[in-house]
């Protein structure tokens, strides 16, 4: 038998990664087509539609890629701290922090439009750091839950900013909408197409996506993460100084938060609004597609484009039939459920067996 | 300040207590029997909605607080399902069926009432309001018993109950025992992968109980994602009473009273500030009290 890998091969290989979140999306989407049919309506009929407005008509994907931005930057945030092991449900808290602090510092700081941003976008990212860093800090000290202590920042971080905006910082000109005054035009990333909120934070997420699959795999620093991620003790027995490893993690993973927060305010919004976050829910989408695409970067990538798709499908449905948006969060929600059963590997499981591998938290779902 | 304003807010805590306790009772019991779940509060969520459903299409309150906890429990049971025979990570599982069953209940919403956002109908029935024979006339206790319900005296009975389930019989050793070595358990002939699925489902029914006093005790309307992260506040509640139910039930009444002085505060300072309150306290106790662990841990290494 030859040694090198066919073609033949690589396409097995290619299946076999695919098969399964494929399979789960089909079944993910039949779970949908059963609410829709619950409410009366025609599945087929509903997905087409969706489908249609999100990804087969030039401005609603113009818009589907626009809003996977958030979505994807999200997502690496939350692949950064999953691979390692540590569990960051805040990223939803340190987007907001992130983004608001961003938001406030190209308003308010003066000086020339260029040094501004980037002290802004520094800004923000510090900031969503140290919410991150905070947990991770009382984790280390306290021994507090990651997971509770990040899941109740994003509630903090809502809240709070939420008071800054309706009081001492909000934008007099408007009596309804709660938000921030805009920022001035010359900080805005520039649209890619005219007429369209499609900007050049699609541009700056592929390069993000590009630079995060280097540090990834090709420095010291990802492959020690994911040792720790994998197993702690032997990362530790291996010479991985876990401690350094957390702290750089979760400050990573904070700090693409942020970033995610920013690329939605400076390429879109332009002010800081009430709710602009949670209400999207980028930050939970973000981590589905994480999770369905087992925490790989680029089919995060990919998969950040499909649900953003489903999300931009269902908003045009919410207003053409009695189907509300919060299918596509149902439909994400299941593949993710399916994802995690690995229902379709069961005899890869079976020879896997043989070699048990020490058992991860989340790597290998 | 007077000392019946102090009774008003302790009588609120009391019942913003109920719902935490029983999720952190859920939280115990998946705790003890070796099971990490993180999706109480997505079974809360659906024991919210399914009583307010019930309720109004049945007009019957037994038949809505059956219906609510036993749709917490299907989750619960789907959840053990999941995690324990199939192995799936309980993270995973636990974020996702959150997200799903805050979906749903926003998709049922508008199916079943053509409402976003919340439902709310004077025809609702909230949980009849008990007065008890003798104490209900005492003055300073009554005000201190005002507007409970029965759900709200039986959140104490079951604690109590699980308490002695837990340490007084010999079932209650098994599940502890499985919690802690599956693998030596089942060599006695224990059933452990069927216990530890039972017990994710009876946590389930409990955070379905902590649900229906949600949207039917202190007010009565159903409104999408209204449990706003009391699954979690119920895991750290439980993890600061150690999985006991007996230490659960202080570690609830403190965040219920966290709760009520959250509202109390909305008088005096803007309510974006004062809702921020429930989850700072939450934070704050974890390190408060696991820090005590930390120290008896570090002084039982130096020793």
């Amino acid at each position: 038998m030859s040694k090198s890998r066919s073609a033949k091969d690589v396409w097995k290989a290619a299946v076999r990664i695919l098969a399964q979140p494929l399979l789960a999306i089909l079944m993910g989407l039949a779970v949908g087509a059963v609410v829709i049919f619950i409410a009366g309506e025609n599945p087929l009929y509903v997905y087409g539609q969706m489908f249609e407005k999100s990804f087969f008509n030039l401005y609603y994907l113009m818009q589907t890629l626009t809003r996977s931005v958030p979505i994807t930057v999200c997502s690496l945030a939350i692949i950064v701290a999953w691979r390692a092991g540590y569990i960051n449900l805040g990223v939803e808290g340190q987007m907001i922090t992130g983004a608001f602090v961003g938001t406030v510092v190209s308003i308010y700081v003066p000086g020339p439009a260029p040094l501004v941003m980037i002290l802004a976008v520094l800004a923000g990212m510090v900031a969503g750091a140290a919410v991150s860093l905070f947990s991770t800090f009382i984790y280390d000290k306290f021994n507090v839950s990651i997971v509770i202590s990040t899941l109740m920042m994003n509630y903090v971080a809502a809240y709070i900013t939420s008071y800054f905006i309706t009081f001492p910082l909000r934008d007099r000109a408007n009596d309804v909408a709660i938000q921030t005054a805009e920022i001035p035009a010359s900080m805005r990333l520039p649209r890619l197409v005219e007429g369209n909120t499609f900007n050049w934070g699609f541009v700056i997420t592929v390069g993000l996506v590009i630079l995060f699959m280097f540090v990834t795999r090709k420095t010291n620093f990802g492959y020690e993460s994911k040792m720790t991620g994998l197993n702690p003790v032997f990362a530790q027995y291996g010479g991985v100084k876990s401690r350094k490893v957390m702290y750089t993690t979760m400050a990573l993973s904070g700090a693409l938060a942020a970033t995610a927060g920013m690329l939605e305010v400076f390429g879109v919004k332009f002010r800081f609004i009430d709710a602009m976050f949670t209400s999207t829910s980028y930050a939970w989408t973000g981590l589905m597609s994480g999770l369905i695409s087992s925490l790989h970067p680029v089919g995060s990538f990919v998969m950040s484009v499909f649900l953003s798709g489903l999300q931009v499908g269902g908003q045009a449905i919410q207003r053409t039939t009695s189907i509300p948006l919060q299918v596509a969060t149902l439909i994400q929600s299941a593949i993710t459920l399916f994802v995690s059963v690995k229902l379709f590997g069961q005899f890869r499981r079976a020879r896997k067996a043989a070699k048990e591998t020490p058992k991860s938290k989340v790597g290998d779902t | 300040m007077d000392v019946s304003f102090i009774f008003s807010v302790i009588n609120s805590a009391i019942r913003s207590t109920t719902p935490i306790m029983m999720a952190a009772l859920g939280s115990a019991i998946c705790n003890r029997a070796g099971v990490f779940n993180v999706a109480l509060e997505g079974q809360m969520l659906i024991g919210s909605f399914t009583a307010i459903a019930v309720n109004w299409f049945t007009g019957s309150v037994a038949l809505s607080i059956l219906f609510g906890i036993v749709a917490g429990g299907l989750i619960g049971w789907l959840v053990g399902v999941l995690q324990v025979r199939y192995k799936a990570a309980d993270m995973v599982v636990g974020t996702s069926i959150n997200l799903f069953v805050g979906a749903l209940t926003a998709i049922m919403l508008s199916i079943l009432f053509g409402v976003k956002g919340s439902f709310k109908n004077p025809l609702l029935l909230s949980l009849p309001k008990i007065e008890v024979p003798i104490l209900s006339k005492i003055p300073y206790i009554s005000s201190l018993l005002r507007n409970l319900t029965i759900l709200d005296y039986l959140a104490y009975v079951v604690a109590i109950g699980m308490f002695i389930y837990l340490f007084k019989t010999v079932w209650g050793y098994h599940l502890i025992s499985i919690g802690v070595k599956k693998e030596a358990a089942q060599s006695m002939g224990l059933h452990a992968q069927r216990s530890q699925i039972t017990a994710v489902m009876v946590s389930g029914l409990l955070c379905g109980f902590g649900g229906v006093v949600l949207s039917m005790g202190q007010v009565t309307l159903f409104t999408e994602n209204m449990t706003a992260g009391r699954g979690f506040i119920g895991m750290a509640a439980c993890n600061l009473g150690r999985s006991n139910p007996a230490i659960i039930i202080l570690s609830s009444l403190f965040f219920g009273f966290c709760d009520a002085f959250a509202s109390v505060a909305q008088n005096s300072i803007p309510s974006q500030l004062t809702q921020s309150i429930p989850y700072i306290a939450t934070i704050v106790a974890l390190i408060f009290f696991s820090r005590e662990k930390v120290k008896r841990v570090k002084a039982a290494k130096a020793q």
